[in-house]
């Protein structure tokens, strides 16, 4: 059953099949000569190592890895993918193609990367000249680590051709040198590799070599040099100079690997990878990559949105559907992923940022005599299902064992099932500001074992 | 004396021309010929013989952007020394350059290397569809760059697929990916039940967008009571 993906989509390759051992199949209908090829980069995107760069003139990557099987079963060109002996430091494959000649690829007429696993279709991205204008390149689609092996659908056009599309993941180009001395990187071309048992790509004719290249292009050799051309700047101190590019300026700002639905990116950002939909906060949406809709979420009902109104335990919710990655923060506020495994907490809805669709949420009444105005108001969270709580500054987790105490409004969750009171002989009449009535209470908890209360440093 | 404040926050070992104390102090090494351009204001500390000139005549590009109310009031430091930066309280992201190119919302510079060129240019589609300009510095060349963020900011690589990101939270992208403002537009959102994400800019082609956990839109003092 093929997934047919959009440009910019992208998923996990678990989520499409188990196989390691894929079949990547690309047509490509267009005038011209194209020349498709398969980048393996590293981490930094760079491709530190040219063995790793696959293309007519070198089929194979020195471990086998990667291999180009040239045109069959009615694909223009087609590569065998072993991610199993892929090694450590090659993170990504980028499937490229490239124009010899004069022309653009706004002139595709059709075009599709499909994956292969096991002898069934199980992705294919259709892009055509309508997704490019007057580029003489194509990157077509990414396999990549991230974590776990991803796919991505990028098409996305690149103005130069196969030469400057080396150079730009890093690799260098012979100019017009005589082969042999291009050649030393070189591993020897072997023979086409296909029929293998076990990888099964689609029956059809034998694969074939690819077409002998033209000779400028058999020029077009990647030589020696990883990093990009030693051009540092003059700089004052020299004693540990970093290597320059805002790039690698920039790696410890890096986006965190995705370990789950929710990955905490750093003290004040979550990620969430979407695939079944989630809540959050209206606005609280900061970046995303994928397909992905925010809308408005209603508080459910007439009556709803009369007590979300009265009790100010109000959420502004919008609702997050697609596939891909949102990134959610809010005024840089710290930020708490808690995983609810059916239990239930109560949260003041000011602190709440996001949480699973799965998540049932009720307005939570706690009466007691010394409240100013007779009730309070919290929102119960529960189910099975995460959420993210926001505090401003580092909270305080203190565990209920004796009569525990807590400003109100600086108090963020406390474990349902307590009983919660206000504390009338800690009350303070705070009337320091004039038109500020006070501060109205102090709640008191009491609560058994494994009860907890959350309070952030900080009162609204 | 024995104080943890000496002993833990003392001076950090020099390395670069500019460096990181803490999340949020940037360091500068200062020589002369290597002028600076800072955030006025910005200086919180400095060691040796250091001149700062708030006003200088180079500066006359900056009236046009005061213009555009996108004015980011630069000093030029000169002399030889450290010079500490900060901006209340904000992260500080140093980089280096190395011939790139770097579109900065002004509100996040804080410092570069004078021998950088810059300008300031209007970010492409934003003006059409929210109704508001809004204009960045773009900084070009060899050399070194201080930005703020409000938190600890995250850099999305764009040639994973196409980054789409709220224009409040936008701190700096790579000067040439291809921008696209996205509307979500939905019935609902006319009539005011909108998600609150109205307007992203889309970022695709080779090169990283910086993301500020924050969208900085409201005012950040509000008077209680």
């Amino acid at each position: 059953m093929a997934t047919e993906f959009v440009r910019g989509q992208k998923s996990q390759l678990s989520a499409l099949t188990n196989g390691t051992d894929l079949y990547v199949g690309i047509v490509l209908e267009a005038p011209g000569d194209w020349d498709i090829s398969c980048f393996g980069l590293d981490k930094d995107g760079q491709l530190s190592d040219d063995s790793y760069f696959v293309f007519f003139n070198q089929p194979k990557s020195p471990e086998g890895a990667i291999q180009k099987l040239g045109p069959q079963s009615g694909d223009t060109d087609s590569f065998r993918i072993t991610l199993d002996k892929i090694p450590a430091k090659i993170e990504k494959l980028t499937f490229c193609a490239a124009l010899d000649g004069p022309g653009s690829a706004k002139a595709i007429t059709r075009g599709y990367l499909r994956l292969v696993a096991g002898g069934t279709e199980v992705m294919r991205y259709s892009f055509s000249g309508n997704d490019f204008s007057a580029e003489r390149a194509v990157m077509i689609a990414d396999v990549y680590k991230k974590g776990v092996w991803r796919v991505a659908a990028v098409g996305q056009g690149f103005a130069g051709g196969l030469a400057e599309l080396l150079k730009s993941f890093g690799g260098e180009v012979a100019e017009e040198e005589p082969a042999p001395a291009a050649a030393p990187g070189f591993a020897p071309p072997p023979a086409p590799a296909g029929g293998t048992p076990g990888f099964a790509p689609p029956p059809g004719p034998p694969p074939q070599q690819a077409p002998p290249p033209p000779p400028q292009q058999a020029a077009a050799a990647p030589v020696g040099g990883a990093a990009p051309a030693a051009a540092a700047p003059d700089l004052p101190i020299n004693a540990q100079p970093t290597r320059p590019g805002a790039m690698v300026s920039l790696q410890k700002y890096k986006e965190a690997p995705t370990t789950g639905r929710w990955t905490k990116q750093s003290s004040k950002m979550v990620k969430c990878t979407l695939g079944p939909e989630a809540y959050a906060k209206r606005g609280s949406m900061v970046a995303y990559q994928g397909n992905v809709d925010f809308d408005y979420k209603g508080s459910g009902g007439l009556r709803q949105f009369f007590e979300a109104r009265m009790t100010g335990q109000k959420l502004q919710l919008m609702r997050c559907t697609g596939n891909g990655e949102v990134f959610f923060a809010e005024d840089a506020t710290d930020l708490h992923i808690v995983e609810l495994n059916g239990q239930s907490l109560s949260v003041n809805a000011n602190n709440v940022l996001a949480f699973d669709a799965t998540l049932r949420t009720e307005i939570q009444r706690i009466e007691s005599a010394g409240i100013p105005g007779g009730v309070m108001f919290s929102l119960l969270v529960s189910g099975q299902g995460t959420m993210v709580i926001m505090t401003h500054g580092t909270p305080v987790t203190i565990p209920v064992q004796g009569p525990t105490f807590a400003d109100v409004n600086a108090v963020v969750a406390w474990t349902a099932g307590m009983r919660v009171s206000v504390a009338s002989q800690v009350r303070i009449q705070r009337n320091i500001y004039a038109g500020v009535s006070g501060e109205p209470a102090a709640l008191q908890f009491m609560g058994l074992q494994g009860h907890f209360v959350v309070v952030q440093p900080y009162e609204v | 004396m024995e104080s943890s404040l000496l002993q833990n926050y003392g001076p950090t070992q020099l390395f670069d021309r500019m460096s990181n104390h803490g999340s949020k102090i940037a360091k500068v090494v200062m020589q002369p010929g290597q002028d600076l351009f800072a955030r006025t204001g910005s200086m919180i500390a400095y060691e040796g013989l250091i001149d700062f000139n708030p006003n200088p005549p180079q500066l006359g590009q900056w009236l046009k952007s005061w213009a555009t109310g996108e004015g980011v009031p630069l000093m030029i430091a000169t002399g030889q020394g450290l010079l500490y930066l900060a901006d209340y309280g904000k992260d500080v992201i140093i980089l280096q350059l190395a011939g790139e190119g770097l579109s900065v919302n002004g509100k996040n510079i804080l410092a570069f290397d004078m021998n950088l060129q810059w300008g300031i240019e209007r970010v492409k589609g934003v003006s059409m569809l929210s109704g508001m300009g809004m204009f960045n510095v773009v900084v070009r060349g060899h050399g070194w760059v201080a930005l703020t963020s409000k938190g600890t900011p995250i850099m999305l690589d764009t040639r994973e697929a196409q980054t789409l990101v709220d224009t409040d939270a936008l701190v700096a992208y790579t000067d040439g990916l291809q921008v696209q403002p996205k509307r979500t537009m939905k019935l609902g959102g006319l009539i005011g039940r909108g998600s609150g994400e109205a307007f992203q800019l889309g970022f695709s082609g080779q090169g990283f967008v910086i993301v500020q956990p924050s969208e900085d839109a409201r005012p950040t003092f509000s008077v209680r009571g």
